[in-house]
């Protein structure tokens, strides 16, 4: 990965936030290196590989691309496609995984609308039957991937409600394709960070779907949608490291060479004692990432319970984005002026973090999961 | 047909900087990576085996424990086995050493038909391995091997890069063939798919009692040379750059060299 990393990403980055969705060449270089897709079943075309070589994976594309763009298009496709992969129709996984392992298509996720986020229960989206058909209205919005999707092809996997008077017990989930697709109107925010792949939403107007692309059962999807959700929170905990990480070293070049009242600054104590704290949180970071996704790969081998992995996950995603933020902070603090401009390439990871104790569940909700593991879900606050 | 490339590990001499002070290699934290003209060998066994169509490719590397990095990249290139041959016995082989030791090796993985290695290694530039090693195997060689075509009898044809073109040569197995790619190639990283693969194929590690041999010729004892000093010259005087073609070069460097005594002196 990092000699990959080096010769085939690292020299398409510096200028990748100006285009404000991904370059179609680098989902190819991906595709071609096999990354996309590596958690699929090989009779789709992936590799069938554990999750805990895809955070390997998508560590080094942290440390490749401080924008952290690179490593979002990756681990959301990775996500979702195991979430298709597991859970998806014969007929729809032989008709979008091989395509989205070949880089043709991206595979998505859109939970979120303009009103709700971690409250899915109130999510407005709704889905019917019609026929042989489902029926989607609604709308999505804060939506990563969504430009990607329309002009490359691909869609997302999306949830809604079905028998909305049962509440999180009456949602489905379902790919929805959306380019070309009548009723959808996409719409576009402009990110702060991450801003390699596009952020948006879109309209949904009687879009009609095939039956094929329910994924699971009906009204099951609140559920499944959460095996998706972990297995994107315990990635982006290794995202995290790997910005810390590269942040960190590049912080300590600077601190050998930077010099004030006559000495290099990395002998003054202030910045020694911010440097060791660093260093510890990231390789803690580490270790709570990748017990995380082997926690996870544990559950699928039947030897770990869905209760150590919502403990593991939270655990390392609830800290890795506030971490490595700290982290980055410093290294821009210690290049002083400089550390502010955009020549600083820390001030991408800066940015790009920063958006982690957002998405995918925010660092507020991973300490709920774990006070609800700890307490028992009696002491749930929203019961 | 069996096949045996011989690699080695070096570091990144992209990545590689000059002590200011010192004038020698800084090679703390450079990055280690298959020699790229043994990457083109491996790719070239590889190809060769697959046209044929039976066979196999082993590779083989002397180095420390860390070496096992560049045989697993070999394995991912569609080596189908290797043998990394480790042991401080080794340490501070010289190219004859090291030639010797490879070739211990071959014999004991039994008969063979032919042995590809890189022209040379991007850090020592010696170039001299692969013609000692046929030298001690008592085979043919050629080097600055570009391609090789088979025929159905294995014979081989063999294209050989000069200054200003190729010699076309005809060899039969067993042959030592030390491969020069073409100034077109780009090392490509393997799929992952064959990385995951490489993992699972045969791996094996000798030491120098396993190899067996004369215990005197390993190392550096050995070695007939021996590495004093590695340091970068610091650039000096003027350079001149002589256009003409080689007569009149050879005629101008003359002159040059005529008006400089201390410099042929020295």
């Amino acid at each position: 990965m990092k000699e990959f990393c080096a010769s085939e990403i690292v020299p398409k980055t510096e200028k990748l936030e100006d285009t404000r969705k991904m370059p179609k060449d680098i989902i190819k270089t991906l595709a071609n290196f096999e990354l996309l897709g590596m958690v699929i079943d090989p009779e789709y075309g992936g590799l069938g590989t554990d999750v805990v070589t895809a955070g390997i994976a998508v560590e080094e594309l942290a440390r490749a691309d401080p924008s952290c763009s690179i490593p979002v298009l990756f681990l959301v496709g990775t996500s979702w496609g195991h979430v298709l992969n597991k859970y998806g129709t014969e007929e729809a996984k032989k008709e979008i995984l091989p395509k989205a392992i070949k880089g043709e298509q991206i595979i998505g996720i859109a939970t979120t609308e303009s009103d709700i986020g971690s409250d899915l229960g109130s999510m407005k989206t709704k889905i019917s039957k019609k026929g042989d058909k489902y029926v989607v209205n609604g709308e999505k919005m804060y939506i990563s991937g969504v430009a990607e999707a329309v002009e490359y092809g691909g869609g997302h996997v999306t949830l809604a409600k079905m028998t909305p008077e049962k509440g999180t017990r009456g949602m489905s989930l379902f790919y929805l394709p959306l380019k070309d697709t009548p009723g959808i109107t996409p719409t576009y925010v402009e990110d702060i960070g991450r801003e390699a792949i596009s952020c948006g939403g879109f309209d949904i107007k009687n879009v009609e779907i095939p039956k094929h692309y329910l994924i699971g059962e009906e009204n099951k999807g609140f559920y499944i949608v959460h095996e998706g959700y972990e297995l994107a929170r315990g990635l982006i905990s290794l995202v995290c490291a790997g910005a810390a990480a590269k942040a960190l070293e590049n912080g300590i070049a600077y601190i050998k060479e930077r010099k004030a009242f006559g000495r290099p600054i990395g002998k003054y104590e202030g910045i020694q004692f911010k440097l060791a704290e660093h260093h510890v949180r990231i390789q803690a970071l580490r270790d709570l990432g990748y017990k995380a996704l082997w926690t996870y790969d544990q559950e699928i081998q039947g030897n770990a319970s869905r209760f150590d992995v919502s403990m593991a996950i939270a655990m390392a995603k609830s800290v890795a984005p506030i971490w490595a933020f700290d982290a980055i902070n410093d290294v821009m603090q210690w290049q002083g002026a400089f550390g502010y401009t955009k020549e600083c390439e820390d001030q991408k990871a800066w940015r790009a973090v920063r958006s982690f104790t957002l998405a995918e569940g925010s660092s507020e909700i991973m300490k709920l999961i774990i006070a609800r593991e700890l307490l028992g879900k009696e002491f749930l606050a929203y019961r | 047909m069996k096949i045996i490339a011989c690699i080695k590990q070096v570091p990144d001499t992209t990545e590689v900087k000059v002590d200011p002070r010192t004038h020698t290699l800084i090679r703390d934290g450079v990055p280690s990576i298959l020699n790229p003209y043994d990457h083109y060998a491996v790719e070239e066994c590889v190809r060769i085996k697959g046209e044929i169509g039976e066979g196999s490719v082993t590779v083989i590397t002397m180095g420390p424990p860390q070496a096992r990095s560049a045989l697993m990249r070999c394995l991912a290139l569609g080596a189908d086995d290797a043998v990394l041959i480790s042991d401080k016995a080794f340490a501070g082989s010289d190219t004859w050493a090291t030639a010797y030791t490879l070739s211990l090796a071959i014999r004991k993985l039994g008969s063979f038909d032919m042995v590809f290695c890189g022209q040379q290694a991007i850090d020592g530039d010696t170039a001299q391995v692969g013609p000692e090693l046929a030298q001690q195997l008592g085979i043919p060689q050629a080097t600055y091997v570009e391609k090789i075509e088979i025929d159905n009898k294995h014979k081989l044809t063999i294209h050989k890069q000069t200054e200003d073109g190729y010699h076309i040569l005809e060899a039969k197995a067993p042959v030592m063939l030390a491969l020069l790619p073409p100034t077109s190639f780009q090392p490509e990283h393997p799929p992952m798919s064959s990385i995951l693969k490489a993992k699972k194929k045969p791996f094996k590690v000798w030491d120098a009692k396993t190899l067996g041999g004369d215990e005197s010729k390993f190392g550096l004892e050995g070695s007939f040379t021996q590495v004093i000093k590695t340091y970068t010259p610091p650039p000096r005087g003027e350079c001149e750059i002589i256009e003409e073609d080689a007569k009149e070069a050879a005629k101008k460097l003359g002159e040059i060299l005529l008006k400089h005594e201390a410099l042929i002196k020295r």
